[in-house]
């Protein structure tokens, strides 16, 4: 039975050994709160003779964000897991994006983190930085995780400090969605990998130009991170050297100035439209509230960009030369340091990301597999042509990848948002370029230490 | 003014005041149109397709489609979306209940009787009041992971059964005192205690109070976020501002269409709530008449 | 405030004569206050239990963490005591400390006095008996039965962007429209307009208040010659006087910890520019986004003595304006 059906049915024996009563706390909880410590202390210790005998029943808890049908997806994997291994009971949780970290820190902070818990790099080096998550460098040194067949700019992505800290769920790299139905009936070409950004705005005023009121040819990211990275590292340079910043306020003045001459020549729109798709979900991009023929975002978003509009889509990498895109982790699998079983994380986790069946199962909905033996049977069984797209586009920018850097580090999502703050200051006509460079330097001062 | 002094005044006023009531509802109307528009729109976008949601700022779908209704209630697999508003609903009732009863007694004790540090008392519910609960969020998780509550409904619930909610403490303190000492006084010289007090006088004449408080009780826990998100991690608990959300995820998977609709369907049980209490809230003073 | 007509002693119920009981100087204070303290104890028992067993140990943690570094994530041994480090930041170095404490000065004083206005407009116009007004009472509170949905974000877009409905509007008499949710200028404005539509909440109190105001109030005032606007202000006034004054005190409580809106309608950045970025959405980033919740304690705290202090400023106005009816005006 799946366990998101009898939740009943399972919380009593799963959750006993980590919140010392089953349901039938409710009425005991309120008058055995004096002994809880006693029973904590006794807990604990059954749990320890447990873990030694590899049969005894276990239940990992296991939190997610994403949409249902990645819960199906996942879910479903779970239940394969559970079935090879009828000892591990998996309970599995998800929400939506919003929520999640409040959540996660809540209860971490409780004492109560989940066992195995999804995790990005915006907030891995947090996590890992504080100890929340679990080493599994022993673990993928004793071969228990097998990472061997995983890119090894994949599996780095996934290590802080040297340690390994998380393992990738899946691969994905930022690429630029376009609108290609209205392009084509604007007459002009369609965008190609390995554009200049000159030769992009241009085209885009084009496109401005031909598609007359209300449309635009690109979209501004002038505030958006991952943009500027790969247009630092287009130019070999990078983002963040260890914990500091590794361009210079120079660069960054030269970013919004050009964004701002784009402004004006036309390619992209006023500061409020681009507002609308700053931060915004899936369904704020240009390409689908039909204001503009492209949108900066990450391949396997594709599929749910194509659901939102009738225009065909289509996507190529960032303008630039590709090298400075790297193998990137969508999504990461982390185990929690408070966990009691430390084998089974491991375990689901190396689960999660060999085994060919569960890879089927997951498909490409956080990214490309991993596994690359299993990236290639994935891969032929697609037949949703938006997810085969995302496929064949990665396959073919991978050679011209560039080297992975660190996972950013502690402070980089404050750090993003103070990106967003100054860049729409510029945007706004609130502030210079040079002054909302200089603006963001002196906040990453304080936020990065 | 009144429905109990009968048909006298009522009539009076028709005869007299009939452009005026025309005038005083077409007013209301006007205003009504206003104040309803954007949840007007937000109809008309729950019968959007999911090609035109994001794209059409319109009230009006091009092409509507009721489709969102059953994919919204059946958006997940396992679990219908009235599975949430049970959920929703069984916590509201329980809320509701246990507010009006904790926070009368706690509202009387400070209206009407006169104990030591009463006002100091006093300042520290209005106190509690005041600080912004993200503060509070981590220290009370702690307590409620340490007695053993989570996922469980007793942290939603239990903390009202004791009157945590100052601000209803407050609304009926200010109501009691809006209600003559002169019955207070009558019922103790035909000899009620302060229970007796509390029994005949005040429960009957603190009913616009209660129904308030039963009105916003049943609201806000309806809407709440956080909390419920926190204390209840099983996707089966989920309740229904919860599984709103669900529809939209920034970073992926985003059904708007389904979301508009399954919100349309979530304001109706408090709309209906509201629409039974507020007969309640008006049977005032007036009507419910003294019987002590 | 000085009425002109005097409530009828004690008349409750138009159906029986008035009940002629005792008047307040007839009951001897010394004896009513006899076994009250032992009976106020036991009523207060529950919500003393509350305050001892949940309010207190979050509240007084909270106190505790704004004089430390704690950060959520990092275990307890880690965590160390600061002083008033985290006090001396905020209002020495803390510019956007600064800022939101001023969007959020100007968000309460501008938007609670008009909710409260269009609460009380709407309440006195459905405050009568006649067919369909239950259904009108019902349809001004629909919005504020959405609360923070997800759907508010969307619907706030739709009305107040550059191609919402709220500039159609406006074009019907050829005045050039704005991006108001989307203009650093106007965004705050648009919050303060969503924060007025759901007024809901007030006219409901409102309207349980003017059912408290006794019927006979109105006839004998009428008999004294009082039209309509003079018994506006000598009787529902100041026998509202005590809503009025609780409804002030909480939404401008409310207007200071002014989250949700921010939140949904800014995806949580305070955006554009900040424009939104109320003081317990910077809060909750210091807290929640930047893992500083120790700063975030003080951030709290620091909030609780300003609004204290404006609760006590309205409280000690209160006993010039505000009318009791237990005639008990502290």
């Amino acid at each position: 039975m799946h366990p998101a059906t009898s939740p009943t049915a399972n919380t009593p024996a799963t959750r006993a050994h980590r919140t010392p009563f089953g349901r039938r706390r409710l009425l005991r909880g309120i008058a055995a709160t004096a002994v809880v410590p006693l029973v904590l202390g006794t807990a604990a210790c059954g749990d320890d003779a447990a873990s030694s005998d590899p049969d005894a029943p276990v239940t990992i808890e296991f939190f997610w964000w994403g949409g249902e049908s990645r819960a199906a997806l996942t879910e479903q994997a779970l239940d394969l897991y559970e079935d090879k291994n009828p000892n591990v009971t998996i309970n599995p949780t998800w929400q939506a994006f919003t929520g999640y970290y409040d959540k996660l820190a809540t209860i971490s902070a409780g004492g109560n983190a989940p066992d195995i818990f999804q995790i990005d790099d915006n907030g891995l080096a947090e996590y890992a930085g504080r100890n929340v998550t679990l080493d599994l460098t022993p673990f993928v040194s004793s071969g228990d995780i097998d990472l061997s067949n995983h890119p090894e700019s994949l599996t780095q992505y996934g290590q802080i400090d040297g340690k390994q800290v998380a393992v990738a769920a899946g691969e994905n790299t930022p690429a630029m969605v376009y609108d290609k139905t209205k392009i084509t009936e604007l007459g002009l070409p369609v965008p190609e990998t390995g554009w200049t950004y000159d030769e992009f705005v241009t085209w885009s005023a084009q496109v401005t130009e031909a598609a007359g009121d209300g449309y635009w040819g690109a979209m501004d990211p002038s505030a958006d991170y991952k943009a500027l990275w790969l247009w630092l590292r287009s130019q070999g340079k990078e983002f963040y050297d260890g914990p500091q910043l590794a361009f210079t306020e120079a660069d960054l003045t030269e970013w919004f100035q050009f964004w701002l001459d784009a402004r004006e020549a036309g390619a992209t729109p006023p500061a409020d439209v681009v507002h609308e798709a700053v931060g915004g979900g899936v369904s704020d991009q240009l390409v689908v509230t039909g204001k503009g023929a492209t949108s900066f975002m990450w391949s396997n978003q594709l599929s749910e960009l194509g659901k939102s509009t009738e225009s065909e889509l289509g996507m190529v990498a960032y303008p630039g030369d590709p090298k400075g895109q790297w193998a990137r982790a969508s999504l990461y699998w982390a185990g929690s340091r408070s966990t009691e079983h430390p084998e089974v994380v491991a375990d689901v986790i190396d689960f999660l990301a060999n085994d060919p069946e569960a890879a089927q199962i997951l498909g490409v909905d956080r990214g490309l597999p991993s596994n690359l033996d299993n990236r290639e049977t994935v891969q032929a069984g697609l037949d949703d042509p938006y997810m085969t797209a995302t496929v064949e586009f990665e396959n073919a920018l991978i050679p011209q990848m560039g080297p992975a850097p660190a996972p950013p580090p502690q402070g980089h999502g404050p750090l993003r948002s103070t990106l967003t703050t100054v860049a729409e200051s510029v945007t706004y006509g609130q502030a210079s370029p040079a002054d909302a460079a200089a603006e963001f330097f002196r906040q990453a001062e304080a936020t990065l230490e | 003014m009144s429905t109990a002094d009968g048909g006298g005044a009522a009539r009076r006023r028709a005869a007299g005041g009939t452009a005026r009531g025309v005038a005083r509802v077409a007013v209301l109307v006007a205003i009504l149109v206003v104040v309803l528009y954007p949840l007007i729109w937000v109809l008309g976008s729950s019968l959007k397709s999911p090609t035109e949601v994001a794209s059409n700022l319109s009230v009006i779908p091009q092409d509507p489609t009721w489709a969102n209704y059953p994919d919204g209630w059946n958006y997940l697999r396992n679990i219908s979306f009235g599975r949430f508003f049970w959920n929703s609903t069984v916590i509201a009732a329980a809320t509701v209940v246990a507010n009006a009863v904790s926070c009368l007694l706690a509202a009387y004790a400070f209206a009407r009787l006169r104990f030591r540090a009463r006002k100091m008392w006093f300042a520290i519910m209005i106190g509690t009041l005041l600080l912004p609960s993200h503060v509070l969020i981590v220290p009370q998780y702690i307590m409620f992971n340490y007695f053993g509550w989570i996922d469980t409904p007793l942290p939603l619930i239990v903390p009202k059964l004791l009157a945590t909610e100052a601000f209803f403490v407050f609304l009926m303190v200010q109501f009691m005192r809006g209600i003559p000492r002169e019955l207070d006084d009558a019922a103790k010289i035909d000899g009620c205690s302060p229970f007796g007090v509390f029994r005949y006088v005040i429960v009957p004449l603190a009913r616009p109070a209660l129904v308030t408080t039963a009105i916003f009780s049943f609201i806000w826990t309806w809407n709440d976020f956080l909390t419920q998100l926190i204390y209840l991690p099983s996707v089966s608990s989920y309740t229904v501002p919860i599984g709103l959300r669900l529809f939209i995820d920034s970073t992926g998977q985003t059904s708007l269409g389904p979301m508009f609709a399954m919100s349309v369907l979530s304001l109706l049980p408090v709309f209906l709530f509201f629409l039974a209490f507020q007969k309640m809230l008006v049977q005032g003073i007036n009507t419910s008449g003294l019987k002590g | 405030m000085a009425m002109t007509t005097k409530p009828a002693p004690a008349t409750t119920s138009t159906t029986t004569p008035a009940r002629s009981g005792a008047r307040r100087g007839s009951a001897p204070g010394a004896s009513r206050r006899h076994g009250e303290g032992l009976a106020g104890y036991v009523f207060l028992s529950p919500w003393l239990l509350g305050l001892m067993a949940i309010t207190a140990f979050p509240m007084l943690f909270s106190l505790y963490l704004s004089f430390t570094n704690y950060d959520i994530l990092s275990s307890w041994d880690f965590v160390e005591w600061v002083g008033f480090e985290n006090y001396w930041d905020l209002f020495v170095n803390d510019q956007t400390f600064r800022h939101s404490a001023q969007v959020t000065l100007i968000f309460a004083f501008v938007a609670v006095p008009l909710k409260l206005a269009a609460a009380l407009s709407v309440a006195l116009l459905l405050n009568r008996e006649s067919r369909g007004v239950g259904l009108f009472r019902s349809l001004f509170y629909l919005p504020s039965l959405l609360g923070g949905s997800v759907a508010l974000a969307l619907i706030w877009r739709a009305m107040f962007s550059g191609d919402g409905a709220f500039n159609d509007f406006l074009g019907l008499f050829g005045i050039p429209g704005q991006p108001w949710v989307n203009d650093p200028d106007w965004a705050l404005e648009t919050l303060m307009v969503l924060a007025i539509w759901q007024f809901g909440a007030p006219m409901v109190i409102f309207l349980a208040g003017l059912k408290q105001v006794p019927t006979e109030l109105y006839e004998a005032a009428s008999v004294d010659g009082a039209g309509k606007i003079r018994q506006f202000f000598n009787v529902t006034l100041p026998m509202l006087s005590p809503v009025i004054f609780f409804n002030l005190v909480l939404e401008t409580i409310n207007g200071f910890q002014g989250f949700t809106a921010a939140f949904v309608i800014s995806n949580g950045t305070g955006g554009p520019v900040d424009s939104t970025m109320l003081y317990t959405l910077y809060l909750y980033t210091k807290g929640f986004t930047e893992f500083q919740m120790g700063y975030a304690s003080a951030l709290a705290w620091v909030f609780l003595i300003a609004i204290g202090l404006i609760t006590v400023l309205f409280f000690s106005t209160g006993r010039f304006w505000v009318h009791y009816s237990d005639g008990d005006n502290d």
